[in-house]
């Protein structure tokens, strides 16, 4: 099967704004796909507005704190704290996941998400709770800002120094692993670099430790001589070699690419100069993430069919996604849980590489396990999940009575109506035929009406289209 | 019906492979790649069971060189006597335990490779179970042998058949996605909001039926695809959860159990190559004669009845069983009637295509390492035969260096 394709689209048009016109309507679809994407799917109320509201306006709401914001924070660092000092991982894992369900400003929890792809750091070695969740607010608090201050902060943050061994690396015995991967897959990509830049590097992170559980610089075991990397001699420090990979050209490159891929698409390989602009905004605003992303949600390339559907939801993006379409509020531990066995664990990623995603994510197990969760997310018969994820809530919630109505709520709600009428038509019947069903003697009316909505809408989400981004 | 894997070997494998690459990037440069490794030995779909036996398994008492006055010596009390022993030849005698490893080793299906280790052997159960799953002896390990030999298999489920409470084994660590964890067929089973029979065969039908559109973008098609084969999978599931009739009686044990739903998964044929499955508790410090037997006895029967099963059913030449332990037990028993701590130890592995006996010298029982025995086979030759020779992908980049691969399987 053909995934990989290069695109063939127009550089000067692809970065110019998206104006919309009668050929490209601003529409619930287009709202859909930028809340997918810049968030983790919209309810009924975020899509209505948007689709009110215009791009330019919904992008510059997407990028700003939501409404509370300083208090939702406050009140999650303290439960961080809270499971940081008991070390339990479980907890770790359903507290991001419940900052994902709840935030009120989601685009900084998906690039958070895109920095722990990105730096992708593992409490299967660090083993330290704290450090992960130290690390994780790092990542947000950079996360649509200076790539350049964030790059200098990872590099010490604790996590990271255990993760890649900085802290092991001493003065004659420099540990090459993370000037490796710090131009490798944090700044530069292979084959912008060669083995000698590496071992210079490392050379200049030696003596860096970790006391008292932060970054701690010892100078007796800092190797302080003359280092030549990218052709530059000096007595490099750490953060000078960090500095010299964000001055290297291939950093701007490297960055819009990876972005493309998060943001347009994971089947499309961009051309060089495809990538130009976009790297050249990079450039110009020395790193900050946030232009460069806006310039994305603004742009034509990313309202066109080459982004459009050109994505396979992560695992957390599909479970986060589906709840906050249909405002639940379902145990992030349980969903912690489920989330295993659909094939993501946070802070779990399985290398350094962080996953692979795209099609990776999915095969005859991983389907079914999105299929299943998503069952025992709307079914409201999970023992784990409950009824706290309910579609008749919304349903109601929205004014939606009659069959027909039900139906297109959830066919746009979820797929903003992108499905062959057939699909709809099969819909429809199942609703006329399922009215004639012999149902067990004791439901009520209630029940029967209640469970042809909670089933009709599982059926929208079992469809194809909702598995891709 | 003409597999994909067929297809590729009948029609691309030769001559042809040249000239389709010139065709450049896409789809058929991929599968002209594909190619060659459809024509490397073992690679037709070939099926590997891992069985973890946790805890260090007696390796000296599971193959044992009866004939080695040292033997008797250093085993004053778990000694076991010859004449109970099942011979496998003048010297070595597998535990009394052990009959149906020894109708295997009749039948020409078993490998003993002995004296595996490797260099500076930890005697941490953490460490060194750490060691044998991510093949590296390097500080630190947080990718699996078998995840990252996932990345090869074209996107293959793997199943890792678990007790409760069992950990996610860094072995499987380091894969495409993470492999499902799962106690019984249940956990395979698609679950429909349905409330009847009828609202079951009405959904179904929908949600079939979304899978045969035609569609333009190739992701879509993808998904699918993928969605086509699990609703396929799962419907084999069902029917098999129903009807599996093994071939042979297997043990009422836990490790039967087990290797009992690694068998339906297999006869369903979800494309899966690597299924993993473990057997605690050979930690034995004390009293270890009758647990020791116990487990032998549990191994050797599950096996022995998962192998005849699946030969049974035309995949004896298809499916290689695979043992290992984190370290062998120290040669002199303690003062506890038990064993402690060890290193070098046999492996097992049980297919119609292993060379069958003995692969190498029993370590010996007077060059002693700090009372433990020898190595003389890295536990990662044996692996490189088993990723190379059986699954058919390189093992470069999944072991931490290059290993020859050991002579066990017949080509």
């Amino acid at each position: 099967m053909v995934l990989q394709q290069r695109a063939a689209a127009d550089p000067r048009w692809a970065w110019q704004p998206y104006r919309p016109d009668p050929k490209r309507p601003w529409n619930l679809k287009w709202a859909g796909h930028l809340y997918r994407r810049a968030a983790f799917a919209a309810n009924w109320h975020e899509l209505q507005q948007a689709v009110q509201d215009g791009p330019e306006a919904t992008v510059q709401r997407l990028l700003q704190p939501g409404p509370n914001q300083a208090a939702f924070d406050r009140q999650m660092d303290e439960l961080a704290e809270s499971i940081a000092k008991a070390n339990n991982q479980l907890h770790m894992r359903a507290w991001w996941l419940a900052r994902m369900l709840r935030t009120p400003f989601p685009l900084v929890e998906r690039m958070t998400l895109f920095w722990h792809n990105h730096f992708a750091t593992s409490n299967a070695k660090v083993n330290n709770v704290g450090y992960m969740l130290q690390q994780n607010r790092t990542l947000r608090r950079y996360a649509l800002g200076s790539f350049a201050d964030m790059l200098q902060a990872i590099s010490k943050d604790p996590a990271m120094m255990v993760w890649l061994d900085t802290n092991l690396s001493k003065k004659g015995k420099p540990n090459e692993n993370y000037a490796r991967e710090l131009m490798e897959l944090f700044s530069l990509g292979i084959g912008n670099y060669t083995e000698q830049d590496i071992r210079e590097a490392a050379r200049a992170f030696t003596g860096w430790e970790i006391r008292n559980g932060q970054f701690y610089f010892n100078r007796n075991e800092h190797d302080d001589g003359e280092k030549t990397v990218f052709g530059r001699t000096g007595r490099w420090q750490g953060e000078d070699i960090v500095r010299l990979c964000l001055e290297h050209p291939a950093c701007p490159r490297f960055l819009a690419r990876k972005l493309f891929r998060y943001f347009v698409s994971e089947t499309l390989e961009p051309s060089p100069e495809l990538l130009e602009p976009l790297a050249q905004r990079i450039r110009e605003t020395n790193y900050h993430i946030g232009e460069a992303v806006r310039m994305i949600l603004t742009s034509n390339i990313f309202y066109s069919e080459h982004a459009y559907r050109g994505r396979v939801k992560s695992p957390v993006e599909f479970a986060v996604g589906l709840i906050r379409a249909l405002e639940g509020q379902p145990s992030a531990l349980a969903l912690a849980n489920a989330l295993e066995n659909v094939g993501q664990r946070l802070f779990y990623p399985p290398s350094v590489k962080g996953w692979d995603g795209g099609p990776a994510w999915l095969n005859s197990t991983t389907l079914l396990a999105r299929n299943n969760l998503a069952q025992a997310l709307t079914s409201c018969e999970d023992p784990q999940f409950g009824s706290r994820c309910d579609p008749v809530r919304v349903v109601r919630k929205y004014g939606r009575n009659t069959d027909e109505e039900v139906l297109d709520f959830f066919l746009d709600l979820f797929l903003q109506g992108d499905v062959s009428p057939e699909v709809r038509t099969r819909l429809a019947d199942y609703l006329r035929q399922s009215a004639q069903f012999r149902w067990p003697a004791y439901w009520s009316e209630r029940d029967r009406h209640e469970h042809r909505i909670r089933a009709l809408c599982y059926l929208v989400l079992s469809q194809p289209e909702f598995q891709l981004d | 019906m003409l597999n994909r894997r067929e297809f590729l070997q009948t029609s691309l494998v030769g001559s042809s492979l040249v000239s389709l690459k010139s065709f450049g990037p896409g789809f058929l440069a991929r599968t002209a790649l594909a190619a060659p490794t459809a024509d490397a030995p073992g690679a037709k779909d070939t099926i590997l069971v891992v069985i973890q036996l946790t805890g260090g398994n007696d390796g000296l008492n599971t193959v044992v060189p009866f004939k080695d006055p040292l033997y008797g010596k250093y085993r004053p009390t778990l000694r076991l006597p010859e004449n109970q022993l099942r011979k496998v030849n003048d010297e070595l005698g597998l535990h009394p335990s052990m009959t149906g490893f020894a109708e295997l080793l009749q039948d020409g299906a078993l490998c003993i490779v002995q004296g595996v280790g490797y260099p500076n052997p930890s005697q941490s159960h953490f460490r060194s179970m750490d060691i044998w799953h991510a093949a590296s002896t390097k500080e630190n390990l947080t990718e699996g042998w078998l995840g990252k030999a996932l990345h090869r298999l074209n996107n293959a489920p793997a199943f890792h058949v678990a007790m409760a409470n069992e950990p996610n084994w860094l072995a499987l660590q380091g894969g495409p996605f993470k492999v499902p964890a799962l106690s019984s067929l249940e956990d395979l089973q698609f679950r429909l909001p349905a409330a009847t029979g009828a609202d079951r065969r009405a959904q179904r039908d929908i949600v079939e039926s979304a899978v045969k559109r035609p569609a333009e973008n190739p992701l879509l098609q993808f998904v699918q695809q993928t969605a086509l084969n699990t609703y396929e999978n799962t419907r084999r599931l069902r029917e098999i959860g129903r009807n599996y009739q093994p071939k042979v009686p297997y043990p009422q044990t836990g490790l039967g159990n087990r290797l009992r739903l690694v068998a339906q998964l297999i006869e369903a044929n979800l494309g899966a190559r690597i299924y993993y499955v473990s057997l605690d508790g050979f930690d034995t410090h004390a009293a270890q004669a009758n647990t020791h037997a116990n487990l032998l006895a549990e191994l050797s029967n599950a096996v022995t009845a998962f192998f005849r099963d699946m030969a049974a059913r035309g995949h004896r030449d298809r499916i290689c069983i695979m043992t290992f332990s984190e370290f062998g037990r120290r040669v002199q028993e303690n003062g506890s009637r038990g064993t402690d701590h060890g290193s070098a130890a046999p492996m097992f592995l049980i297919s119609g295509r292993v060379r069958a006996g003995i692969v190498g010298a029993h370590p010996s029982l007077e060059k002693l390492e700090f009372g433990n025995l020898k190595h003389h086979t890295d536990f990662r030759q044996v692996y490189a035969a088993v990723l190379e020779k059986w699954l058919g992908i390189p093992s470069a980049g999944i072991l931490d260096g290059q290993f020859t691969p050991i002579d066990i399987f017949r080509s």
